[in-house]
């Protein structure tokens, strides 16, 4: 089995540097983003397997990354992480497809394991 | 309610009381305007209404008494008419009866005047007179034989005129007489003689007496010239003159009403001119009964005011009294109502900063979860951790940068929670506006929103409660925030200046606006435009207590689809209350 592709877009790079340190520790292939623009253009130059996408990012909101995602590849799987208890857009997350949300902070076997489930999820199909 | 009355009568008597009782307790003043003006709004049109039916009553038994009198007069004149044609008939039919030759005899003369004087009553004597004036036959109690009288005026004028009634005039005995003088034509001798008789004055005051009058009034004759001609009781004597003018004498009866008379305040003055004598007959009324009626009336009727006034002010007491403890009750309520929505609000509002400050500690936390676990999965994997010195550094740097982070945020969250019990302090205010804006600078970063601070450099500092003003700022800014429409660049500016030692602050967005008809209702309590359970209503209803509190003001400006503006005013030195 080749190694899990995923995409971490997240504004607070700090966060996003370790966390992506830690996963490639534990053998995912793991790029990072800070905004909406990167993101997109990361994505069509190497389609992840799954999404880690933080729903409150400046310039372009973590929904209308969301949709982009789900219109270039349905099957692409996206979980959403979150700092804040916005409930109204995590549950517009879900309704656009995003398959489970995480609130921050995380713990990193959760993520692993839930990253795991999404890519059978998407070898499945 | 007799403390009220009490109260009510307190103010009639001292009308400035008014003040004091009002500065003392509102209630109380409010109940003794409303029973004041209850009563007089009820007892007014009783107080009119039996003011014009008295006037209206005693002018109707006025008119009436007035026609009562008239109708006595004008029988009295009439009785007084025909007395005197009575008289002059029987002179004419005794001068056609018998001839000048008969009646010159006194014998003849004697026995007419007998018989004659027993058919009208007070004959005094009789005599013949021919057209020389010479009296040729005389009958009475006095020797006029041969009397001449050609130099007399009444001999000229029974001449002209056939009839003569005389003015009265004093007899030989000082009785008061007049006279009756009738001319018989001799048409073959060319010649005439005349019979004139005395008659006593005595039967003529008897008609007027006989009026049904009362023991103050009066009724007389004068002549023209306005000499009494029969016993008055209160207006001078026989041949007197009348002590004030008549009127221009008219057809018939004529009352008229003399306000100055000498004996009495008010007389009603009758009169009227008798048809074949020289003669008015006048009939003075002092007694006027007219007025001892209404008076009876009257005393009726101040009785029912007085009695309607008692009932009318004990019914307005009471309503008033449960009108003003309803209110007071009701006020009450609200009070407490408000003070517990207050509350309420006060929590939704550390619900919303709650929220606000979670995502701004979960991203540090989520750092500081990385960074750690980081360096625990590197300490597992590798044998030697000393290789990783540089690396383990860099991320506890990273690690005390979060921390401060979280320190940053905690510690000012604590000083705006502390402030909210301090009182006044010396501040300035685009400090305390940045720093309300700190809790907001995320929502307003990742909502691409266009932040533009105008903030006067020499802005004077100012004595307030520091920490309520900023609650006021808060709830002001996230109404902005909440204001602004998705897909559509919201812009939030926030201006300050100061003017007259005060300091103003205007926060003007380009959201949604308010429509005139909800602008004027926005600082009433639990009035809101936002969407159910998104706001309590009571934002603004609070922001503008805390400001008239701090003796400042809260101007709101708003243009539907354009957006609102803003302005707090508060002075440089504000004394709380």
């Amino acid at each position: 089995m080749t190694r899990t592709k995923v995409l971490l877009v997240d504004d607070e790079v700090e966060f996003a540097s370790a966390l992506a340190e830690r996963l490639q520790m534990r053998n995912y292939e793991v790029r990072t983003a800070s905004n909406g623009l990167e993101a997109m253009a990361l994505f069509h130059e190497m389609p992840p397997d799954v999404v880690l996408l933080d729903l409150k990012i400046p310039g372009m909101d973590g929904l209308e990354i969301l949709s982009n995602i789900k219109k270039f590849d349905p099957s692409i799987e996206v979980l959403m992480l979150t700092g804040h208890g916005d409930v109204a857009s995590v549950q517009k997350g879900m309704q656009s497809g995003a398959l489970e949300y995480m609130m921050k902070p995380i713990d990193i076997d959760e993520l692993t394991s839930k990253i795991d489930r999404a890519r059978r999820k998407r070898e499945r199909g | 309610m007799i403390q009220t009355i009490r109260d009510i009568f307190r103010v009639i008597r001292h009308p400035g009381d008014l003040f004091s009782i009002s500065a003392a307790d509102p209630y109380k003043s409010l109940k003794i305007r409303v029973v004041l003006l209850d009563a007089i709004l009820s007892l007014l049109p009783l107080v009119i209404v039996v003011t014009i039916s008295y006037f209206w009553f005693q002018s109707i038994l006025k008119e009436d008494y007035r026609s009562q009198i008239k109708w006595q007069i004008e029988n009295t004149k009439q009785s007084l008419d025909f007395f005197i044609e009575e008289r002059v008939s029987g002179l004419r039919f005794i001068a056609s009866t018998f001839t000048y030759e008969q009646l010159s005899d006194r014998k003849t003369l004697a026995n007419v005047f007998l018989k004659f004087k027993r058919e009208v009553s007070g004959l005094v004597d009789l005599g013949v007179i021919d057209s020389n004036g010479i009296q040729q036959a005389y009958v009475g109690p006095y020797k006029l034989e041969g009397k001449d009288y050609s130099n007399h005026d009444w001999f000229d004028e029974v001449t002209v005129r056939n009839v003569y009634v005389s003015d009265v005039f004093m007899g030989y005995r000082k009785l008061p007489h007049f006279a009756i003088a009738v001319k018989r034509e001799l048409p073959e001798q060319g010649t005439f003689w005349i019979l004139r008789a005395t008659i006593d004055v005595e039967t003529l005051s008897k008609f007027a007496s006989a009026m049904n009058l009362g023991a103050e009034d009066d009724a007389f004759l004068i002549n023209k010239e306005g000499v009494i001609q029969t016993p008055s009781q209160f207006h001078g004597n026989v041949l007197g003159k009348l002590t004030f003018p008549l009127p221009g004498s008219q057809q018939g009866v004529t009352v008229h009403e003399i306000t100055e008379s000498p004996h009495h305040e008010c007389t009603i003055c009758g009169y009227a001119e008798l048809k074949n004598s020289p003669w008015i007959l006048v009939a003075m009324i002092q007694s006027a009964p007219y007025l001892k009626i209404p008076r009876i009336f009257k005393n009726e009727l101040l009785f029912i005011i007085i009695i309607s006034t008692i009932i009318g002010i004990i019914v307005v007491t009471r309503i008033a009294n449960t009108l003003v403890n309803r209110i007071q009750e009701a006020e009450k309520e609200r009070e407490d109502a408000i003070a517990q929505s207050e509350h309420a609000s006060k929590l939704a509002s550390v619900g919303r900063l709650a929220s606000g400050v979670a995502h701004e500690i979960n991203n540090p936390l989520a750092i500081i979860n990385e960074k750690a676990g980081l360096i625990k999965d590197i300490l597992e994997v590798s044998e030697d951790p000393s290789k990783n010195r540089e690396k383990f550094l860099g991320l506890i740097n990273s690690i005390f940068d979060s921390v401060s982070r979280c320190r940053t945020i905690t510690h000012r969250l604590l000083g705006f929670s502390r402030r909210m019990d301090t009182a006044h302090e010396l501040f300035d205010m685009n400090d305390a506006i940045r720093e309300v804006l700190g809790f907001l600078e995320k929502e307003i970063m990742f909502r691409n929103i266009r932040l533009e601070l105008v903030l006067a450099e020499d802005l004077p500092r100012l004595m307030s409660d520091k920490g309520q003003i900023q609650q006021v700022l808060l709830n002001i800014f996230n109404n902005a925030l909440d204001a602004l429409l998705e897909g559509k660049e919201g812009a939030i500016t926030i201006t300050t200046d100061s003017k007259d030692q005060k300091i103003r602050v205007s926060v003007s967005d380009n959201g949604h606006g308010i429509p005139k008809d909800k602008l004027k209702k926005i600082f009433e309590p639990f009035y809101s435009t936002k969407e159910k359970g998104k706001g309590t209503g009571l934002g603004l209803f609070i922001s503008y207590g805390i400001i008239k509190k701090l003796g400042g003001n809260i101007l709101v400006e708003s243009e539907a689809t354009k957006g609102t503006k803003f302005t707090i005013e508060i002075p440089t030195t504000s004394t709380s209350q």
